[in-house]
């Protein structure tokens, strides 16, 4: 294969990052802020709540991100009456999956973060005069996060993969060009490039995280 | 100071207290023993509100934590344990900050001190306490000794009337027990009424004013050092020293 072709090739495929890009930052950008609201209402005292937050993330985590991608893209079309106000162009139905779905994880760990922190750390803030309020922000988030660092990492770097499923709904990311091409030029090639484009951006992800938790540890 | 009358709390089928009725005055310094299971721990967190008590009544200077087992709103429980500080056996340090935020943090909160005035209480507590060039250290890096210290130094900070220990030894290595109670006896002099729950005798027969014995979750001898220790009247009591 000559340097020309290979040119072409990476130059298409650069088009498609373009969508594998946008949907994995609004999916971090968006997630995790609403996983920890999920968090907070999985701990409400108001108990319908809770249950609401335990059957959302049950489903979301009992069904396939894939299915998901379908019931948003086509399914929603179809609700009755506020379905007609539901479609979605592709790039926004598969944003709103991501979200949804990794919402659902980070609620988890999230939950998992705060169920680390010793008893004794809200005590100790109670008797110095701390309220609710300013006991989890200045206390019990801090030492939560720096717990929950690694398994976010880890769910990070599987979304940036995870984004390869948005081809089903018919996103040209990065995966769906690197098929097309695949089956044009009836060479693998595509992919070997793709799967190093992949691996760049994950290795750029995981430096960023052991940077960050180098700096979160105390 | 602290009035408690016919004070109940159960854990399911276990009755912890089953009745405490104390009196403690201004300034006194007051040592609680007893073995494991006797309650004292269970009653010194429910003078501040960190147990809640099922029946009876709490008096923080004059004002009422709880009355017969019921207690006010949380803003007024709040408003009512705000001359109280504790210090608790696994310290409770705020492990992500210096010991400068873990000191200056409450008071800055609750707007109690400019940042200059907090910074320098901070300073000057922690000389107090020894450890003054440890100001921005973690906490990871201290001793337990040095932990606890701190933590006292961190109670200090909110200027309390009443200062609670719950066991601030226990979980220390023994050399390390000295420096932390020679703090608490430089304290016994600043007028704070302190409650301390020990298993240190020989701490509590040197610096109380009084001593508590509880057992099966009720005060069974109250009375000074010299009656407790040289001449227990009670038998509970003297097997209790006896064992130790």
């Amino acid at each position: 294969m000559s340097l020309q072709e290979l040119s072409n090739i990476f130059t298409i495929l650069m088009q498609g990052i373009t969508y594998t890009l946008i949907v994995f930052a609004v999916t971090i950008v968006l997630s995790i802020p609403l996983g920890l609201l999920l968090t907070f209402a999985s701990r409400s005292r108001i108990a319908p709540l809770r249950w609401l937050t335990r059957g959302y993330v049950f489903i979301i985590r009992g069904t396939p991100l894939m299915l998901q991608l379908f019931f948003v893209y086509f399914g929603l079309p179809f609700l009755p009456v506020i379905g007609p106000y539901l479609k979605l162009g592709r790039l926004a139905a598969a944003n709103i999956a991501f979200v949804l779905n990794y919402a659902a994880y980070f609620c988890e760990i999230f939950r998992g973060g705060l169920l680390s922190i010793d008893a004794g750390q809200y005590e100790a803030a109670k008797v110095l005069g701390f309220g609710r309020f300013r006991t989890m922000i200045q206390i019990i988030l801090p030492q939560m996060f720096k717990v929950a660092l690694p398994s976010v990492a880890n769910e990070t770097i599987t979304l940036v993969k995870d984004t390869a499923l948005v081809s089903v709904i018919g996103l040209s990311d990065l995966m769906e060009l690197s098929k097309k091409l695949v089956n044009s030029m009836v060479n693998v090639t595509p992919y070997i490039i793709a799967a190093a484009i992949y691996l760049v951006l994950i290795f750029g992800l995981t430096k960023l995280f052991e940077r960050l938790e180098k700096k979160a540890a105390y | 100071m602290i009035k408690t009358t016919a004070l109940k709390k159960s854990f399911g089928d276990n009755h912890v207290l089953r009745g405490v009725d104390l009196h403690i005055r201004r300034g006194e310094i007051v040592a609680i023993i007893g073995p494991s299971g006797s309650g004292k721990s269970t009653f010194l967190r429910s003078l501040i509100g960190l147990e809640r008590i099922d029946d009876g009544s709490i008096f923080i200077q004059d004002q009422a934590l709880a009355e017969n087992g019921r207690y006010p709103n949380e803003r007024t429980c709040r408003r009512v344990c705000a001359g109280m500080g504790m210090v608790f056996q696994h310290f409770n340090l705020f492990p992500h900050m210096s010991v400068r935020n873990n000191l200056t943090a409450a008071p800055l909160a609750a707007k109690k001190l400019t940042v200059e005035e907090a910074e320098r209480k901070c300073a000057d507590l922690l000389a107090r306490v020894g450890l003054g060039d440890k100001i921005d250290a973690m906490p990871s890096s201290l001793s337990g000794g040095q932990k606890q210290r701190v933590a006292i130094a961190r109670a200090l900070m909110m200027d309390p009337d009443i200062l609670l220990f719950d066991e601030p030894t226990s979980a220390l290595d023994p050399e390390l027990t000295g420096e932390v109670l020679a703090v608490m006896k430089d304290l016994t002099d600043t007028g704070i009424t302190m409650v301390i729950v020990t298993h240190e005798m020989g701490f509590a027969r040197e610096v109380a004013d009084r001593v508590i014995f509880m057992d099966g979750g009720v005060v069974a001898v109250d009375g000074s050092p010299e009656e407790v220790f040289t001449n227990p009247g009670n038998d509970r009591l003297r097997s209790f020293l006896g064992a130790l």
